[in-house]
């Protein structure tokens, strides 16, 4: 039984069906949140009292992609935060744009939803529309797409380490906020001399200054070595041309492997490198002051989608949902504290809500007395759904002032199981370690408490490598840890995935696409992916040709949610609010944030925002309805 | 702090000569995101110019990525002159064109790590392309700006009617500014 909160049980068979007698199971009591500032005028006198209480916006958050703000009340002498509230500050209207388009535009407007990773979109996009259409890839289809979502985490990962997260490690941020660790770190030697180069972790903290350091440096290159991969099938980054429903519409050959297998190799030295710089670095901290692990602390609790499609078991059904996708690199799963809950698709998918009672759009489930009118009661297994399911949702923008006691962010706040989520690499990682019928053992060892990376020789000599599973605690050093890791995982699925590719070549398989027709009658879709930071959704219902309704949740979307309707806090703000304040200053004025900062970023926050559409009257500013009438819908590649 | 490249000269040009010049090698870069109306306008242009283009006078749209680009370049056989063209909106009056030699200064290194950030998750513009490029290499020493006042970046795969109707003065401007 998974679910300890919805109102869904199992019978003798597994069958999930809604609790019997219950007459409206999914509605449920708002709890009213009362925000320490909701009073201006209680905080203007709290203030006064306490020059050490204050407020302390983060607008923007800086190195985040995207439109992040954070709004915190801290205690500078108790060097606690008492309140946080996340705010996504743009509408993000794919959702609108895509109502009336042919589903195949979604494949390319939904891509811009990130300007790091639009080609998991693309992926995502296609992998709803071949459950729509009842198709699926060829195998090396399916083996392209592994490689071009690898190859975006590889240069998504240097990213986030070196140039968004690395700079609060370097050594500006470290002089600037805490000077005496400063000190410390130059004298103190650093363990993994031997593989990344730096004696002490004062060097490795001069290399990750951002413009001048090394190692700020070889990230933006390492990023080029990703891109240049990629287009090699994508045709373009970060917004692919290449991908369609039922596969890739580029031919590829031994020699484009050729050229990306040399490619992905750079990144077994590369990863192992990052690996003991981040191993080095957050053992450094810990052993500097223990509360250290403190910083950004939250329940490992962690929704996973899975990723990676075994290229001969993935045939795009909802039928089969749960056998293909336990059979993926990345198996999906739901941990809760730590613990797997499911590895089950169609139970990750049941236990989706979005809520929006302080978010800027209209409720549309009728204020949570869920049993009102909503179209999807069950998937198309027979699973029962909320009417807050992505199936049911329709995006309502309601622009208005900002209240903390009410709306304050463009972002939703879905939940599983009515709790809060986090995602990213981890949770792949995680979800592999724990799981235990996983399959794709050649490079990839899980133990139940760690994976085992069986690096191949580069310039270094083959290695096992180990990511342990955080038992101790769970915040934002471990996150940027296990991210460094992430490398190495990906650049071996990467890699795993090359050499079947290239077996499938010369066997003579070769075909990259399947043909297909737009249907026009009613279908359901949905893709279940992945981005750089995680979970990456995409639901969509289709009649006569055209997109009814489409809904994407995005990692960030997750994890930078406001609070629920049961009054918990989203990721940011949980993690955030555990934080202690360990930054060395005298005067509040003083005060940087370093330890906010450090938490948020952990995450890799994305906001998905490029396009906004609304006025002040919610008027959209061009109407995007197409017809498919007449289009040219029978495709081959 | 609002960063604004800064003109070393004017170099407006009204000429609509088809005369590039065969001695200078050029890279002509339209910035801009597309479906966002005026904030296309690099796009448009150098979708016009397209049939211009030479060996010489090479027409690329640049908008994929700031360090892309200045990678790029930095690897590319050097050019003598790169002219980039896209919407900027500082406050003018919509449609307002200007044309000049960027003289190449740049921000604090707050700022610049700020625009490459910026540049690394997905936002295109006529300022961080110069500010990332300026600052990570690849840029020749004669580097011309054509920016346009947008009237309009909201969703829309169409220009506004102002910039529309501007338009091919824009293509002209670009254009002379090839010229040596």
């Amino acid at each position: 039984m998974c679910f300890k909160n919805l109102p869904v049980e199992f019978d003798e068979q597994g069958n999930a069906r809604l609790k019997e007698g219950v007459a409206d199971p999914y509605s449920y009591e708002v709890t009213e949140v009362t925000p320490l500032d909701q009073d201006e005028r209680k905080l203007k006198k709290l203030l006064e009292r306490n020059g050490h209480i204050r407020q302390v916006d983060f607008d923007p958050v800086t190195r985040v992609a995207g439109a992040l703000a954070f709004h915190t009340v801290v205690d500078l002498e108790s060097r606690q935060v008492l309140e946080t509230d996340s705010m996504a500050t743009l509408f993000r209207g794919y959702e609108v744009i895509l109502k009336g388009r042919d589903p195949r535009d979604a494949i390319f407007i939904s891509s811009r939803a990130c300007g790091v990773c639009g080609g998991v979109h693309s992926t995502c996009s296609a992998l709803a529309l071949e459950m729509a259409f009842g198709i699926a890839p060829p195998p090396l289809g399916t083996v392209a797409r592994n490689l071009l979502l690898s190859l975006e985490y590889l240069y998504d990962h240097p990213l986030h380490l070196f140039l968004l997260a690395g700079p609060d490690f370097s050594e500006p941020a470290v002089r600037e906020t805490n000077p005496e660790i400063w000190t410390q770190a130059e004298r103190a030697p650093a363990a993994g001399k031997d593989v990344h180069g730096y004696s002490t972790i004062g060097e490795l903290m001069t290399a990750m200054t951002p413009l001048t350091g090394e190692l700020y440096a070889e990230a933006l290159h390492m990023t080029r070595v990703a891109r240049e991969a990629y287009v090699l099938i994508g045709g373009k980054y970060p917004h692919p041309q290449t991908v369609v429903p039922g596969g890739i519409s580029a031919t590829i050959d031994t020699s484009d492997m050729s050229e990306i297998h040399l490619r992905i190799v750079k990144f077994f030295d590369y990863g192992r490198k990052v690996v003991a710089i981040w191993n080095d670095l957050v053992e450094f901290f810990y052993e500097v002051n223990p509360q250290y692990r403190e910083i950004g602390r939250r329940p490992a609790s962690m929704i996973e989608p899975g990723q990676w499609d075994d290229p001969y078991a993935y045939d795009g059904t909802f039928a089969n949902v749960d056998d293909w996708g336990r059979k993926r690199w990345a198996p999906p799963a739901v941990i809760v504290d730590g613990d797997l809950v499911t590895t089950k698709m169609t139970e990750l998918n049941m236990g989706i809500e979005e809520f929006v009672e302080h978010s800027f759009y209209e409720d549309w489930t009728d204020g949570g007395n869920g049993n009102g009118a909503y179209r999807f009661r069950e998937d198309p297994a027979g699973n029962p759904l909320s009417p807050n399911h992505p199936w049911n949702k329709e995006t309502i923008p309601r622009p208005e002032a900002t209240n903390w006691k009410d709306k304050y962010s463009w972002s939703t706040a879905p939940r599983w199981d009515r709790m809060a989520m986090e995602t990213g690499p981890y949770s792949r990682m995680w979800a592999n370690a724990l799981a235990e019928d996983y399959s794709h053992l050649r490079f990839i060892e899980p133990t139940g408490r760690s994976l085992k990376f069986n690096m191949p020789k580069g310039a270094l000599p083959a290695a096992e490598i180990e990511w342990m599973v955080p038992s101790e605690s769970w915040g934002a050093f471990e996150r940027n840890r296990a991210r460094a890791h992430a490398i190495l995982y990906t650049a071996l699925i990467a890699y795993e995935n090359l050499l079947i590719g290239l077996d499938m070549m010369r066997k003579g398989e070769t075909a990259v696409s399947t043909p297909y027709k737009v249907p026009k009658d009613f279908r359901v879709g949905a893709g279940f992916w992945g981005a750089g930071r995680g979970f990456l959704t995409h639901h969509l219902v289709m009649d006569k040709g055209v997109i009814e309704n489409y809904q994407i949740v995005t990692p960030s979307t997750w994890m930078a949610s406001p609070k629920d309707p049961f009054g918990n806090p989203g990721p940011y703000e949980e993690a955030v609010q555990s934080t202690p304040l360990l930054e060395n200053f005298e005067k509040p004025e003083d005060y940087k944030g370093i330890d906010v900062l450090r938490t948020i970023r952990s995450f890799d926050p994305c906001m998905p925002c490029t396009t906004h559409i609304h006025t002040e009257k919610r008027v959209i500013s061009r109407d995007v309805v197409t017809c498919a009438c007449g289009v040219d819908d029978e495709h081959e590649h | 702090m609002t960063w604004s490249p800064a003109p070393a000269e004017s170099t407006t040009s009204t000429s609509t000569e088809d005369d590039p010049s065969d001695r200078l090698r050029v890279l002509v870069g339209g910035i801009g995101y597309r479906n966002l109306r005026d904030g296309s306008v690099g796009i448009h242009v150098i979708e016009r110019l397209a049939d211009r283009a030479s060996d010489a006078v090479e027409v690329e749209d640049v908008s994929y990525h700031p360090v892309g680009l200045s990678q790029n370049l930095q690897e590319r056989e050097p050019y003598d002159r790169v002219v980039l063209v896209g919407a900027a909106a500082r406050g003018r009056a919509p449609g307002t064109v200007s044309a000049y030699r960027w003289d190449g200064a740049l921000p604090d290194p707050d700022e610049i790590q700020t625009r490459v950030s910026e540049a690394v998750t997905g936002v295109i513009s006529l300022d961080n392309t110069l500010i990332v490029c300026g600052a990570l290499g690849g840029f020749p020493d004669d580097v011309r700006v054509v920016e346009v006042e947008p009237a309009s970046e909201q969703w829309g795969e169409e220009l506004s009617s102002e910039i529309e109707e501007r338009l091919p003065e824009i293509v002209e401007a670009v254009w002379s500014s090839t010229r040596p």
